[in-house]
């Protein structure tokens, strides 16, 4: 599979990183080897196969959704790059205009 | 003091009962060694109110469990409140975890003492650690080898007798192959028996925590710690967590299934004899060896470079520099923010493993790539589902190669292929064991145990068997 400019452009805009100019040709080659290497999965018949999406065939456990331990906002405000009294900052995003 | 250190952790805990050493001595004699062994780079941090606590818990009356004092390591993909988790990353540099893992929560009940937390591949993405925004950890047999990865603080630090057993952490073989590289025993059991409440996500469906030490029978008393039903994580098995020393000590029957078509493949003549070796040494023993086929094996490793991608691109969606982690200096607007944050933030190896997974799940590449792996994780587990109808265990070696040298693997898929043995365990869910079983040009060689789901205590038992016929371990 060949990673184009235009994918590499595309997967890079979807996953929120921008490749360095200089990288380019590096990241699209290795994409590509990568790729290469998964494509072996076409040699297998997967014809009326049910995929499989977890080791566990069970319904995942659920829980009552009830208060189990004491959650401090400021603890876990603390980890952010920018706050204001109990708020999240960010840029704005409203257009003003 | 290297005796003490050196110890296994059955006698170090009879030192602890006896009083023959209390707990701060012993974690002072460790804090020495990494100290020493600084060069070594197998940690990222270090537990700086460690003798405090050892004292806390000399003064204890009784013993409160088998582990009492004893100094360990954790991975750092575990959150402990109040500590940096980094995860060996550029994005969680500056990250205090709001609250613990149940991992460490369980060793922290048991009393044991955190020394400190172990480098580690970046989000656990890659087999020699090298990808750390920390810097690369060294083998201490070697330190011009690449202790294996990505757990490979610990089971450096575990090899150099920096603590006496470390956690981690096994998405394709990140417990077991360093545990070859630097001749330890490290298990990974089946997925769901250990919470991943608190620990890092790479890959949702495949992570699982574990346990490196220093022989099979240390690794089952930690392991048996930190197993068991948690209802914080939704994928946790609610089944009772067997006596795993009492299953590990039994007089235990096997029957050993072998799966000669993949090792007769095997290329390196000094891991295929070293295999045959040790199987023969089981044979002389009694124990009973059998052929199996393992259809579809050789297409883990392609099945899984599209699941762990996949679920790692969406799971790291979540470092967009705004609740936590990293974020970029002066963002013109939100989407630059977004950009320039991830871009910054995360190494060549994540962003690699990012593109790739949002690529195999981007429109009209889905069905392809995403559902096709999948059916091939379906006829993995069941071709395993077969086999141990006849075998109680199978072995495999753990690697097709001893530690290699620091920087000599530049092509991303030959360093993928450094877990074709290990992957097919992750994939279908089944515990897995690494212990050492020789040597290739001085570097150690490992012989991986697979167990049918929730059957910890065969591989445990059949290692420790093994342990107790070689020396490979001491």
């Amino acid at each position: 599979m060949k990673i184009s400019e235009d994918t590499l452009k595309n997967i890079s805009l979807l996953s929120k990183l921008e490749i360095e100019k200089s990288m380019k040709e590096k990241i699209s080659k290795e994409l590509e080897s990568i790729l290469l290497m998964v494509d072996q999965m076409n040699e297998v018949d997967t014809e009326n196969v049910k995929p499989m999406s977890h080791p566990l065939s069970k319904a995942q456990n659920l829980r009552e959704d009830l208060v189990s331990e004491d959650i401090e906002r400021d603890e876990y405000i603390k980890n952010a790059p920018q706050s204001d009294d109990g708020y999240y900052l960010s840029p704005k995003v409203i257009d003003q205009k | 003091m290297n005796d003490i250190v050196s110890l296994n952790l059955e006698d170090q805990i009879g030192l602890l009962e006896k009083k023959e050493i209390s707990s701060y001595e012993l974690t002072s004699l460790y804090l020495e060694n990494i100290k020493e062994n600084k060069d070594l780079n197998c940690f990222i941090s270090l537990n700086e109110n460690a003798l405090e606590q050892a004292k806390v818990i000399d003064n204890l009356k009784d013993r409160q469990s088998p582990v009492q004092g004893i100094p360990i390591a954790h991975k750092d993909i575990f959150c402990v409140k109040g500590h940096k988790t980094t995860c060996g990353s550029k994005m969680l540099e500056n990250f205090i975890s709001p609250y613990s893992s149940t991992v460490f929560e369980k060793l922290d009940n048991s009393k044991t003492i955190m020394l400190g937390k172990t480098n580690m591949d970046e989000f656990a993405m890659g087999s020699s650690n090298e990808t750390s925004f920390f810097g690369k950890v060294k083998n201490p047999i070697n330190p011009l080898k690449s202790p294996g990865g990505s757990s490979g603080g610990s089971a450096a630090a575990v090899k150099a007798n920096l603590c006496a057993f470390a956690t981690g952490t096994d998405t394709g073989g990140s417990i077991r192959q360093p545990a070859s590289f630097c001749g330890i025993t490290g298990i990974k059991p089946t997925y769901g028996r250990v919470s991943r409440w608190g620990m890092i996500a790479f890959a949702s469906s495949l992570d699982q925590a574990g346990i490196f030490a220093k022989s099979a029978l240390d690794s089952a008393i930690a392991l048996e710690i930190i197993s068991g039903f948690d209802e914080k994580d939704s994928t946790s098995i609610n089944s009772k967590v067997p006596n795993l020393k009492e299953e590990t000590i039994s007089n235990m029957e096997h029957s050993i299934g072998v799966p000669m078509e993949i090792i007769e493949k095997i290329e390196d003549v000094n891991v295929k004899n070293n295999f045959l070796e040790s199987i023969k040494i089981l044979e002389k023993n009694g124990f009973k060896t059998k052929q199996i086929e393992l259809p579809f094996l050789d297409y883990s490793l392609p099945s899984y470079y599209v699941i762990a991608p996949a679920e790692c691109s969406a799971n790291l969606s979540r470092y967009d520099g705004i609740k936590f982690g990293y974020r970029c200096d002066n963002p013109r607007d939100l989407e630059d923010l977004y950009v320039r944050t991830r871009s910054e933030g995360f190494g060549e190896e994540v962003k690699k493993r990012i593109l790739i997974g949002t690529y195999c799940l981007s429109a009209g590449y889905f069905n392809a790539y995403y559902l096709k792996a999948q059916k091939i994780r379906a006829m993995i587990t069941e071709s395993f589902k077969n086999a141990f109808k006849n075998v109680s265990v199978i072995a495999m070696p753990t690697c097709s190669n001893g530690a290699f040298e620091l920087g000599s693997i530049q092509d991303p898929v030959k360093m993928y292929e450094q877990d074709i043995y290990t992957i097919p365990a992750n994939l279908a869910g089944l515990p897995a064991i690494s212990i050492p079983s020789g040597y290739t040009e001085e570097m150690p060689l490992g012989l991986q145990f697979i167990g049918n789901h929730l059957e910890e205590g065969k591989i445990l038992n059949i290692s420790h068997q093994f342990q107790k016929l070689t020396d490979h371990h001491v």
